[in-house]
């Protein structure tokens, strides 16, 4: 959605109005020129970490949606070929959502889970990409609404070094794991410093 | 990225409109069958590769009791009266190189697990019975493939051998390990763990431990 007259914009106002999308034109959901943008490319920092949780977009329109890690999409065909992502179908936003726009035949509920997480290392750039293969039209009673959502965290600082720790070490990074590793960096220095003071 | 989360949706209509469905009761995979959105080679894994299949389903069908045929139930269309079904009464089955995964009790493949079981998609009104657990795995340098076949012509897309975008759908979910975490993945395998991101983690540490 955007203001009358325009296809995007960076704040959202209360007179937004539906816009048409392309079909199966790839749209950035950060920089793409359709709906609420923000202002530049989302990238991580040399002191940050992201980790992608979940991704989610409206079922109807055959919408679907991916990420990519600078140039490379994650989800690929089994032939190593570009596709559109996860469907709404598997993952819808909101959960409970029908199928259709008319909204009467079905409840969805989710297929997919996105589990490993995504990484995206410090320095990287990433985009979530939603794609709809019907194309979405707008104006006074063919207004075709679509959303997509993405949850992540964001490590910074210390926290990302450790991140980037766990990564090495091969652990799962979440936040109990964070917790954990700087539990037992404490444990450590409590160790060294009780057996530096008894010898 | 060594270990991802992987998914594949097919489509009859391949996302489009009126497109003539396979005869009912054949066998169509969804990947090379001539039939909706398909792959450019058959899916298989390479040297270096590890597949483990971790969820399948088909679009679902339910006892209607309709009392006229075409009408609606729940989403699908009702197939004639004396079938007392709607949905397409499809079934989806995994093979690794030439062997069926599912097989009756008499180990004679079967078509699969039902939609009814397992739909795609999942909704308040149909939800899975069942679990693909213990996953399936496809070892390295094996050709896997999912296969389709639905049993009622009247109930799945337009009842007269027609479907549009939607009217037959088959998911797939699977985890894709490559590299060094194709071998952790081999590995846990002669060990008899299962292999799931978490196992695979664990055996990193593992090795980095010891």
């Amino acid at each position: 959605m955007a203001p009358t007259g325009q296809l995007s914009s960076l704040r959202r106002t209360t007179t937004d109005i539906c816009v048409a999308l392309p079909a199966l034109r790839e749209i950035d959901l950060f920089i793409g020129g359709y709906g609420n943008n923000i202002t530049k490319p989302a990238e991580t920092t040399a002191t940050q970490f992201v980790v992608i949780e979940d991704i989610s977009c409206s079922p109807w329109l055959n919408g679907n949606v991916q990420i990519r890690i600078n140039t490379t999409d994650y989800f690929q065909n089994p032939d190593v070929t570009n596709m559109y992502g996860i469907p709404g179908m598997a993952s819808p936003y909101p959960r409970g959502a029908a199928s259709t726009l008319a909204g009467t035949t079905d409840q969805l509920l989710k297929s997919f889970d996105l589990y490993p997480d995504v990484y995206v290392l410090p320095g990287q750039t990433w985009q979530i990409l939603y794609t709809t293969r019907d194309g979405a039209t707008a104006g006074a009673g063919t207004a075709q609404v679509v959303s997509a959502f993405v949850k992540y965290t964001l490590y910074d600082g210390p926290d990302a070094l450790i991140a980037n720790k766990l990564l090495e070490l091969g652990v799962t990074i979440n936040p109990n794991n964070v917790d954990w590793y700087k539990r037992s960096l404490i444990e450590q220095q409590v160790a060294a410093a009780s057996a530096g003071a008894s010898a | 990225m060594s270990m991802r989360s992987q998914i594949y949706e097919w489509d009859s209509a391949d996302y489009g409109a009126a497109v003539a469905l396979p005869a009912p009761g054949r066998s169509v995979s969804i990947f090379v069958g001539g039939f909706g959105n398909n792959i450019t080679k058959p899916a298989e894994t390479t040297a270096t590769e590890f597949v483990v299949v971790e969820d399948i389903a088909i679009t679902p069908s339910a006892s209607s009791g309709a009392t006229a045929a075409a009408s609606e139930y729940r989403g699908l269309l009702a197939g004639t009266t004396t079938i007392g079904l709607a949905g397409p009464r499809a079934y989806v089955q995994v093979r690794i190189n030439t062997t069926d995964y599912f097989l009756d009790p008499d180990n004679v493949p079967n078509d699969g697990i039902p939609g009814a079981g397992s739909p795609y998609p999942r909704s308040v009104n149909f939800q899975p019975s069942f679990n693909l657990y213990p996953d399936v795995y496809v070892l390295p340098g094996q050709v896997w493939d999912v296969l389709t076949v639905y049993y009622s012509a009247t109930g799945c897309g337009d009842g007269a051998g027609n479907s549009d975008s939607g009217d037959y759908r088959a998911f797939v979910k699977y985890t894709l390990y490559d590299g060094p975490d194709a071998l952790i993945a081999n590995k846990l395998l002669e060990m008899g763990i299962s292999i799931n991101p978490g196992n695979v983690d664990w055996y990193k540490r593992s090795l980095l431990s010891a």
